[in-house]
């Protein structure tokens, strides 16, 4: 049988980020095919791009046999292809039947009037669906279950061959989950392919027929969803064992030999917390954390993305003051911080201007009132060349570096106010597997420094990373912070507190 | 796009902007009947046919013009969108009237600096309060500074009709400062002050921070992107915006104390035609470079000054000198973004 949805070989980037990398993909006719990963694995492209509203760089995107090419939304509608949406697209102030109605084509005449007999027909379509669906009250006026229901027979009017569905749980409660999945098995067993975008495992094991894992805009794996467990699922999502492996090369430069016990050989405290509690005041909570930092120490955070870690980050480089509990920290700490294009550089500055917020208020960087511009570019220059940025000179604007680069200037430049605590928070996420490589290789070496190295914490939700490269390693779960025992570093038990953190995580 | 064309840009977009106008310009006036050979030579002969033209009505023209743009270009580096200049100038030509007014028997050299700086801190104080509110409430200060314009304008309309009446009582306007606060001339025998020095001086000064200082960084980074500002240079924004509202304010502040110590002598109704306003399109123009302030300020020097004598000579209705004046500023505007739009194709391709 043909497949409903095919994708070959495809790839999106954004600006410097690769969403997609030479992905494919096939949904069967009837199918409900879940589609599993971390934040930012490239889900939500795969069916941005399958519904046309991402154009791919390469690769082809297949509608029931027929190339979508470049034609976007309407070819792919025309194709049979309805994509529900994680925010819905409803007018609030209009009812149901008229959202319906609103985005049907085949509603209406070419005089722009409603088609004699379209409410019998929407009426009927509810009824095969069995769709218990309030046509006549104002959206606004219901429920999300109510609201999502209209959403799905929306995408459902036409001929809809395949219907891509986004994170459609994460605003439902458990108990109407069910109800959500007995109707896409409806519309499935009528023969249209289903893609459940999600990230709760133990759902789309329930719902889908096969499961797709996507991991740092990879594929990962495909599989029978009966003849998965969910914590391959786990492992495959958070890397443990599969996708991009770190290489022999860094674990060579990282030595993972060192520092075989908790403190035993690493050197003096840099950097304390004590039962440190932030409420949730715009940002997610930290609950009772308390850690040690040491010289020449890798400490590693694993955790699902989400679960306090940006916090803890903001705390460790003295941006956030914590509620209560007691903070020890160096003066100055380097702080690779998660949102590299945003919060870690300014695009439209130079590379010199960009490694000027480190040194710009340093007195060796004064000229009486002046800045010592010369001798800021001193400093880039070399920091291009130690980091191998690929830039003709520290003149060149950020914003035309690949993300690599720009990743290693921002690294450059953290180490700069790294003599005593250096805080990576992903460091290498949506990088390429040499520039990943390359970033991991310098936090590595930054740590075995000889003389004063700094104690290092590295906040990664990528297990591979964190495995490679800690001497100690933590899970963040929900705020608070579990040291993994020695003998527990491996990806099975890590992979499992993790997951027990997304469990407990759900609202 | 190589770096050599890049910086010639802004020259680009200005010469580009003007000729556009001219076009246009040239066509209403024909449409209208007026001539438009004439009518520009009209204009070009007022702005810059003698030195006297170009001194004492082109850059004496330009004065306010520079400081109040000098003092938007200032809080647009920041991302401070001072809409406010024309207030904060109001707010410092009353300032510096009282104060001249209030000292009447002393030497210049007191009272010339206080007159200004009263005149600076009346301009600050302005543009503090759309400051505090945006620091924090967080309401935006493109309504609070053009609300506070009103609020300006209707105080100096209340104070210059009651309580600051000259003591004639002929007109609604203030008494004259004394001869001892009158800005003396740049350039003897023409009517050119010292606030035009001042405005260069700022704009140096102004640029040199941008570029040279700690602080002129932390400002262009605050301006740039405020989270990279917090995250990548650890300082906090609200600081800097605090200095990019001040500084704003009181050099808006001071246009408006230059005008009346340099020019009119006393403050009245009408005192600006709309210079704070007009500003905007010297900053924009300027691409927010003080040093291009100084050229694009004494532009529209120029075309204030021509356009009197276009009206004067070419018999063309002052309505219609104010709709050319208008057409720059748009024209300005729309090359400026279209420029932006094509530069910024270059450079990525």
């Amino acid at each position: 049988m043909r497949d409903a949805l095919r994708l070959r070989g495809v790839t999106r980037r954004f600006g410097p980020v690769i969403a997609l990398d030479e992905v494919d993909f096939a949904l069967a006719p009837g199918e409900i095919h879940g589609l599993l990963g971390e934040n930012g694995a490239g889900k939500t492209t795969l069916a941005r791009v399958a519904a046309g509203i991402l154009q791919p760089d390469a690769g082809r995107v297949e509608i029931g046999g027929q190339p979508l090419g470049n034609g976007g939304v309407g070819v792919a509608r025309a194709l049979g292809v309805a994509m529900v949406h994680q925010h819905f697209s409803l007018v609030p102030r209009f009812t149901g039947f008229e959202n319906v109605a609103l985005f049907d084509v085949a509603a209406w005449t070419r005089r722009g009037t409603l088609r004699s007999g379209y409410r019998d027909r929407v009426e009927a379509r509810a009824g095969e669906l069995r769709l218990a669906v309030e046509l006549d009250a104002p959206i606004r006026g219901l429920g999300v279950v109510a609201r999502q229901r209209v959403e799905i027979l929306k995408a459902l009017m036409g001929d809809t061959r395949v219907l891509l569905l986004d994170e459609p749980t994460a605003v439902l409660a458990p108990q109407e989950v069910e109800g959500l999945f007995a109707v896409l098995r409806q519309v499935a067993r009528a023969g249209a392919g289903i893609v459940l975008v999600a990230h709760k495992l133990d759902e789309v094991l329930a719902a889908a027929d096969r499961v797709t894992v996507l991991r740092r805009g990879q594929w990962v794996m495909t599989r029978a969803a009966a003849e998965v467990s969910a914590r391959e699922l786990a492992e495959a999502m958070v890397g443990a064992g599969v996708g991009v492996r770190g290489g022999g090369g860094v674990e060579a430069t990282a030595g993972g030999a060192r520092a075989p016990e908790f403190g035993a050989a690493a050197g003096d405290v840099v950097a304390e917390l004590r039962d440190v509690t932030v409420a949730a005041g715009g940002s997610l909570p930290l609950r009772g954390v308390s850690m040690q930092v040491r010289r020449g120490e890798i400490l590693g955070i694993a955790g699902v993305g989400g679960n306090g870690q940006r916090t803890l980050a903001a705390v460790l480089a003295g941006m956030r003051l914590p509620d209560s509990g007691e903070v020890q920290l160096p003066e100055e700490v380097g702080w690779i911080p998660q949102d590299r294009t945003n919060e870690g550089l300014v695009n439209e500055f130079t590379i010199s201007e960009n490694v000027a917020f480190a040194v710009h208020d340093r007195s060796e960087y004064r000229k009486g009132p002046w800045l010592d511009w010369a001798g800021v570019e001193e400093t880039a220059s070399a920091l291009v060349r130690d980091m191998d940025v690929r830039a003709d000179s520290p003149a060149v604007t950020a914003s035309v570096l690949s993300g690599g680069n720009q990743q290693k200037v921002v690294t450059g430049r953290e180490f700069l106010r790294s003599g005593n605590l250096l805080v990576a928070e992903s460091p290498t996420r949506g990088l390429d597997v040499k520039a990943t490589l390359a970033v991991r290789a310098r936090i590595g070496e930054i740590a075995r420094s000889g003389g004063r190295p700094p104690g290092v914490v590295l906040i990664s939700a990528d297990l591979d990373e964190v495995l490679e490269l800690s001497d100690r390693i933590a899970v963040m779960v929900r705020g608070r912070l579990i040291p993994v025992p020695r003998e527990d570093h491996n990806p099975a038990a890590i992979g499992e507190l993790m997951l027990s953190a997304r469990r407990e995580g759900a609202p | 796009m190589s770096t050599r064309f890049r910086t010639l840009t802004p020259a680009l977009t200005a010469a580009t902007a003007l000729l556009a106008t001219l076009v246009v310009a040239a066509a209403l006036l024909a449409l209208g009947g007026y001539p438009p050979g004439d009518a520009f030579a009209a204009l070009f002969r007022g702005a810059f046919g003698t030195w006297d033209r170009f001194v004492s009505f082109t850059l004496v023209r330009a004065t306010p013009l520079l400081l109040t743009g000098l003092a938007i270009a200032f809080a647009f580096r920041a991302r401070v969108w001072n809409i406010g200049a024309e207030g904060q100038l109001h707010a410092g030509a009353l300032a510096a009237v009282a104060v001249a007014v209030a000292l009447p028997g002393a030497h210049g050299l007191v009272v010339i600096p206080a007159t200004l700086l009263a005149a600076a801190a009346a301009g600050a104080l302005w543009a503090s309060a759309p400051a505090a509110m945006k620091t924090g409430m967080g309401v935006g200060e493109v309504i609070t500074t053009l609300l506070m314009n009103f609020v300006a304008l209707f105080m100096a309309q209340f104070l210059v009709q009651g309580p600051l009446r000259e003591d004639r009582g002929v007109f609604n306007q203030t008494n004259e400062i004394p001869p001892a606060a009158h800005l003396p001339d740049l350039i003897p025998g023409t009517r050119l002050h010292l606030g035009f020095l001042i405005g260069i001086l700022i704009a140096i000064a102004l640029w040199l921070y941008l570029t040279r200082t700690p602080g002129g960084f932390r400002l262009r980074a605050v301006g740039a992107s405020p989270r990279a500002a917090e995250v990548s240079g650890r300082f906090r924004a609200q600081p800097v915006v605090w200095l990019a509202f001040l500084a704003s304010g009181a050099i808006a502040g001071l246009a408006g104390g230059v005008q009346v110590a340099g020019v009119t002598h006393r403050m009245y109704e009408g005192l600006s035609p709309g210079w704070g306003y007009t500003a905007i399109a010297v900053a924009l123009l300027a691409r927010l470079n003080p040093l291009a302030v100084v050229v694009t300020a004494i532009v529209f020097g120029a075309l204030s000054a021509g356009g009197g004598a276009m009206q004067r000579d070419a018999g063309v209705p002052e309505v219609w000198v104010r709709g050319i004046e208008a057409l720059v500023i748009l024209a300005v505007l729309a090359v400026d973004r279209s420029w932006q739009a094509l530069t910024s194709r270059g450079s990525r391709g």
